[in-house]
């Protein structure tokens, strides 16, 4: 896989292989949480953060600390660690040193390592055995994937909800889920787009 | 604080009334990519099954010891643990399927079910009930995700654990068998489920995580 | 301070407790994940090279068969698997690993040529990430069977050993069945596969001849 160029899988991850849309990852925050435009965009753009930033660290570890030591098996638990880490991290900068985006992120944060699109990417990125810059273009991506994808879907449930009558039952997720199928649907079209991946 | 539960009305609770993926839209990530294939879901179903049992069980017995502001710490090694070992166990008596599965199942870890469960239940009861839980919720989830798997195989390859069921002249859909099928599936499973059950559709307070 | 230190501790100690349980897990199934990944791999060798008559071989017959048969060297940077005659003393064919990147990800093959290079005795895509029933039929059987004795003395750079092209009439020697619906994957395999048999063949040439 060294032969795939970081910019192409940078947009692959978004579009073609879109991490929420393909491989279902991030569900639960998502259906929760794209009923209001504004959290969804806050979260998103917290979790394609942490995303990028902890598939780069994950690679290191387990390239320079893991796989020297065979101790490969522990790295689900070393992962979710770093990841908790991080955000743990993360959250305590903004604080500190920027209280007006804390205000907007802060209570997401929390909420991320529990993410398992976040999990997923450091996962993914081992076994097809990404570089350090492609793991770091493959999370990016995936976290920009994640935001179009709930942006578009918590655009989508604001024009419905309330205003347009469901029949009994479909209200809610069922018909999230149903949207979401078109969207991953019209998201298929762009594998014409993106040569190799 | 509720009243303690019979063990017969935890399970029942966990297998329909409270059932994760039907009413609560918990923990479907990890497993519904899977779902293509029924063989494979029966597999990680297991898996989540063995490590949902276990964490509650785990987390109940160190209840009273555990620090509280480690507590999700804690939660998450405990579960990370049991995964590994599932992990490790698929890999050594099922190589093809632990192949297909890929990184699935180490997304168990982050499958809302298992620390929600802890958190919610296990955190303040006996270690027996707390199995249960862990057991029933389980099996509510390997339902709903075994029916979908039993659309989704059926219709997009025309089989079921591999053996053909469908007649000669039947067009496989190819849509079951990529995401979009699985999304759809889901969501009219859930709308169908909903609509015949209403008195309950309003506890449908979605949990985020 | 006390209620730090304790945190510390007690997380410290449940670390470690998990981590042995998970390492003593790890250990007692150690040889049984290495068993089980080298007799794929061997089945995959002796399926490529003809050698299992399209049977299903039991572990113990895939070990026997492989270690009375196969010879491992080095060509390059990839193994080479040299097949010997049932006597053992002529070169029967060879084996390599042939691996490039499909649609979703990386495709892992394993082909087989005959002795004197002039054309593939056998293909087996046996591990992808692509689309199940779709891309993922590459490593159906009717896919890989194409490739038997698929000649490879067509020469020339920009002369390509085959095409995968859609099913139907009008189709000359080179033509394969592509995968229905699977048009990115099968482009993905024509390229990589045509670009590395090339490659092997050449140094397969270049090592008789020394």
């Amino acid at each position: 896989m060294n032969e795939v160029s970081s910019t192409t899988l940078f947009f692959a991850a978004i579009f073609t292989n879109n991490i929420l849309l393909t491989n279902f990852l991030g569900l639960c925050p998502f259906l929760s949480i794209s009923k209001q435009m504004k959290s969804a965009f806050g979260l998103a753009v917290a979790v394609a953060f942490v995303m990028g930033s902890t598939a780069a660290l994950n690679n290191l570890v387990y390239y320079h600390l893991l796989l020297p030591y065979h101790l490969e098996h522990f790295r689900y638990i070393v992962f979710i660690i770093i990841i908790a880490g991080f955000v743990q991290l993360v959250e305590m900068t903004i604080e500190r040193f920027f209280p007006p985006l804390y205000y907007v992120l802060g209570i997401f944060l929390p909420l991320i390592t529990v993410n398992c699109a976040i999990l997923g990417v450091s996962l993914f990125m081992i076994i097809r055995k990404y570089t350090l810059v492609q793991s770091v273009a493959y999370g990016a991506g995936s976290g920009i994937g994640w935001l179009l994808a709930i942006i578009t879907i918590s655009a989508i449930r604001q024009k419905i909800e309330g205003k347009t009558k469901l029949p009994k039952g479909l209200e809610g997720p069922a018909i999230t889920l149903i949207i979401t199928g078109i969207l991953s649907l019209a998201f298929i079209v762009f594998s014409g787009m993106i040569n190799v991946q | 604080m509720q009243k303690r539960l019979t063990n017969k009305e935890i399970l029942i609770a966990g297998i329909w009334k409270d059932n994760p993926v039907l009413r609560q839209v918990l923990g479907i990530c990890s497993t519904l990519a899977v779902t293509n294939l029924l063989a494979n879901t029966l597999v990680m179903c297991a898996g989540l099954i063995f490590t949902t049992i276990m964490s509650s069980m785990t987390v109940s017995l160190l209840r009273n010891l555990i620090p509280s502001r480690i507590r999700m710490m804690v939660q998450t090694l405990i579960i990370a643990s049991y995964v590994i070992i599932v992990d490790i166990v698929i890999q050594s008596y099922l190589p093809d399927i632990s192949e297909a599965l890929g990184p699935y199942v180490g997304l168990i870890i982050t499958n809302c079910i298992i620390m929600g469960r802890c958190e919610a239940f296990a955190q303040n009861n006996k270690i027996i009930p707390s199995g249960i839980d862990g057991l029933a919720m389980g099996i509510g989830y390997t339902l709903v995700l075994v029916i979908i798997a039993i659309v989704r195989e059926s219709l997009g390859f025309g089989t079921l654990l591999g053996f053909r069921v469908m007649p000669e002249f039947f067009t496989p859909w190819t849509i079951m068998i990529v995401a979009p099928g699985a999304f759809f599936v889901l969501g009219v499973f859930i709308w169908i489920i909903r609509a015949l059950t209403p008195e309950t559709a309003e506890l449908t307070e979605i949990k985020a995580g | 301070m006390n209620s730090i230190l304790k945190s510390v501790i007690f997380m410290f100690i449940t670390a470690l407790v998990f981590s042995s349980v998970v390492t003593a897990v790890k250990i007692a199934n150690q040889d049984r994940i290495e068993i089980n990944q080298k007799i794929k791999l061997q089945r995959t060798i002796l399926n490529v090279l003809g050698l299992d008559k399209n049977t299903e071989l039991t572990p113990e017959q895939i070990t026997e068969i492989y270690n009375k048969r196969i010879k491992e060297d080095k060509l390059g940077d990839r193994t080479l698997y040299i097949c010997y005659s049932e006597d053992g003393k002529a070169v029967a064919g060879y084996a390599f690993p042939v691996d490039g990147p499909g649609f979703w990800g990386p495709v892992y093959a394993m082909a087989a040529v005959d002795a004197d290079v002039t054309e593939l005795m056998g293909v087996s895509f046996y591990r992808h990430s692509e689309t199940p029933g779709l891309g993922g039929r590459i490593s159906e059987k009717w896919f890989s069977d194409q490739f038997k004795n698929l000649t490879l003395e067509t020469g020339g750079k920009d002369n390509p050993y085959f095409y995968l092209t859609p099913e139907g009439d009008n189709k000359k020697d080179n033509d394969l069945d592509a995968v229905t619906g699977a048009s990115r994957t099968s482009d993905a395999v024509e390229a990589f596969l045509n670009r590395e048999l090339r490659i092997v063949a050449g140094e397969l040439r270049n090592r008789k001849e020394k």
